[in-house]
């Protein structure tokens, strides 16, 4: 598994936060056994899964630039958990989902407050920082990014597996 | 499982009972938008906790201050957990109580059984936090109304607050008054500050707050003690160099005089977001410190003891704690005499145990851990507290309810 740094963007420059009237998809509950699900209902497919969190900074941050990238690649097969360290309300997903354009994204939220398991049925070893970001390839091998990304390698990802496909 | 206890202390069955038809009820219907499963155990019982904190009075007496669905209440028990007094709620209309993993309600009892109490709650929907503090004078029969322990108006969070030996009371939080300055200077501000007060009246009035540290970590629990009369011990994480949330320590010259802070380790830990899992420090009789604390960083990640001999300047090499393959977290230290306890938490995908060690030496040889506790679903951080010489864990766990088991030294 290979971790990239994170990279120290919280308080910079954020991108231009992109206005979205269009209505809130299902925000879908996450709870025991929806990883499985998830994973399955995506099997053979690169997938990219962000982790992210209503009271997390460079979160809030980053969610925008997540809808840019997303208005960039139509069709992206983009997952959103939020996966908040803290319960958070649904509607407050919600809204920064809406605000960061993210509402054609596949959303999901935490709800369980048996955080400890839903965190251990996607990886052990997660103790639950965020923003965190798992590039899942077509076979299954997983790269985790911990921290805000850099965009750059997620295209350069994501043309590799368009490539693979090919 | 066996459990090496002398004694478990569970809540009254009837309390139990309806905790777990609640739970039930809650797996049936996980269709809903409140998150954290509390919205099924919507009252402000101790079966509806999601943390529970202890003191033992001098005479005995357990107190317990615990926060559910907004309500922060207290009740004691001369028992040991088996039956308590009616609880009381100290804040009757519910608050935006402060939800972070590391918040949680502070409780300490005198020698003349007043109760102190403090806790936070949110004041914004950016989580600016004020810290509230009450006190009962009627042994817990009725609780003043609470008030802010501070009157600055940007937040405080993450309150300690603990008694001295001459009966004064030292609180101690996470304060970010000092971002206003900052940012009126176009400077970024990060973390938040080490903020503290006395009250020299039995918590009748707190002396004005001070910064004693500024850009710490803002969102991780505290670790306090006392060196000496009027000289408190803090362990933080702090935020090194703008970006390291690495631990430090920093040691009161007298009551009012903060000291220099030192760094506990070299973690190196480098991220911008709040980690929510702060330290746990004891200091034993002989003025050792003793830390233990979560580290996720590029020189080392996992659960790591180290202690100081000379009031912090210099600690032992970090030693690693618990398994690291079963996510080793929220530990809890103790000093009592001779013997230092340390618990922790581990989760092996399934249950969350509760591991103990014991230290007969000042923490260089410790006991091989044992498992003292699981519960199979949501818990509240592990916590020690003492009875004399007797040592016990404390744990709100979402199944069992309250927990008060005594621990054997096996050492």
């Amino acid at each position: 598994m290979k971790r990239w740094l994170a990279l120290a963007l919280f308080g910079l420059v954020l991108a231009p936060t992109i206005s979205s009237s269009a209505p809130m998809d299902d925000l879908r509950n996450f709870v025991r056994g929806s990883w499985q699900q998830l994973r399955q209902a995506h099997a053979g497919a690169p997938l990219i899964v962000h982790f992210w969190g209503v009271t997390c900074g460079p979160c809030r941050a980053e969610m925008p630039r997540w809808g840019q990238f997303l208005k960039q690649h139509p069709g992206l097969p983009l997952v959103t958990i939020d996966a908040d360290l803290v319960p958070n309300d649904a509607d407050a997903v919600k809204s920064m989902l809406q605000q960061s354009g993210l509402t054609k994204a596949e959303n999901w939220m935490f709800d369980d407050d048996f955080v400890e398991r839903l965190r251990y049925e996607i990886d052990p070893h997660w103790q639950g920082d965020i923003p965190r970001t798992l590039l899942i390839a077509r076979d299954g091998s997983t790269t985790t990014i911990d921290g805000v990304v850099d965009f750059a390698k997620v295209s350069a990802w994501l043309n590799h597996e368009d490539k693979e496909s090919n | 499982m066996k459990l090496d206890v002398l004694t478990t202390a569970a809540i009254g069955l009837a309390l139990c009972g309806s905790a777990l038809a609640q739970m039930e009820h809650h797996h049936e219907g996980m269709h809903h938008h409140e998150g954290a499963g509390t919205a099924k155990c919507a009252n402000a019982s101790l079966a509806c906790a999601t943390q529970a904190t202890p003191a033992f009075a001098p005479d005995g007496t357990l107190w317990l201050a615990w926060t559910a669905n907004g309500t922060v209440s207290v009740a004691h028990s001369r028992d040991l957990a088996r039956t308590w007094s009616p609880p009381v709620a100290v804040n009757p209309k519910p608050l935006d109580l402060d939800w972070g993993p590391d918040s949680r309600p502070s409780i300490a009892v005198d020698k003349d059984n007043r109760v102190f109490v403090a806790f936070a709650r949110f004041r914004n929907s950016k989580f600016d936090g004020e810290v509230l503090f009450s006190r009962s004078l009627d042994g817990g029969n009725s609780f003043a109304a609470a008030t802010p322990i501070t009157d600055n108006t940007e937040s405080q969070r993450f309150q300690a607050l603990v008694l001295d030996a001459d009966g004064s009371l030292f609180a101690a939080w996470l304060d970010k008054r000092d971002r206003v300055p900052a940012m009126a200077h176009g400077e970024k501000y990060v973390g938040a500050g080490l903020g503290f007060a006395w009250s020299n009246d039995h918590g009748a009035t707190f002396s004005a707050a001070k910064i004693a540290e500024d850009n710490t970590c803002e969102c991780c629990r505290l670790g306090a003690g006392f060196a000496g009369r009027g000289r408190p011990v803090v362990a933080f994480r702090n935020v090194f160099g703008g970006t390291v949330r690495d631990h430090a320590v920093l040691t009161f010259l007298n009551p009012h005089t903060p000291g220099p802070i030192y760094r506990v380790s070299v973690d190196d830990w480098q991220t911008d977001v709040c980690p929510h899992q702060g330290p746990t420090l004891a200091i034993s009789p002989d003025g050792t410190y003793h830390i233990v604390w979560f580290t996720e960083g590029s020189a080392r990640k996992g659960l790591f003891y180290a202690s100081s001999a000379d009031g912090g300047r210099t600690f032992t090499q970090p030693m690693r704690i618990g398994d690291p393959e079963r996510n080793p977290a929220r530990p809890y230290l103790l000093a009592a005499d001779r013997t230092l306890w340390l618990v922790w938490k581990e989760f092996d995908g399934k249950s969350t145990t509760v591991s103990l060690m014991t230290s007969g030496d000042g923490g260089r040889i410790w006991s091989a851990p044992r498992v003292v506790a699981h519960t199979d679903d949501a818990s509240d951080h592990p916590l020690l507290v003492r009875n004399g010489r007797q040592v016990f864990l404390s744990w709100q766990t979402r199944a069992e309810g309250y927990r008060l088991i005594a621990l054997e030294n096996t050492q």
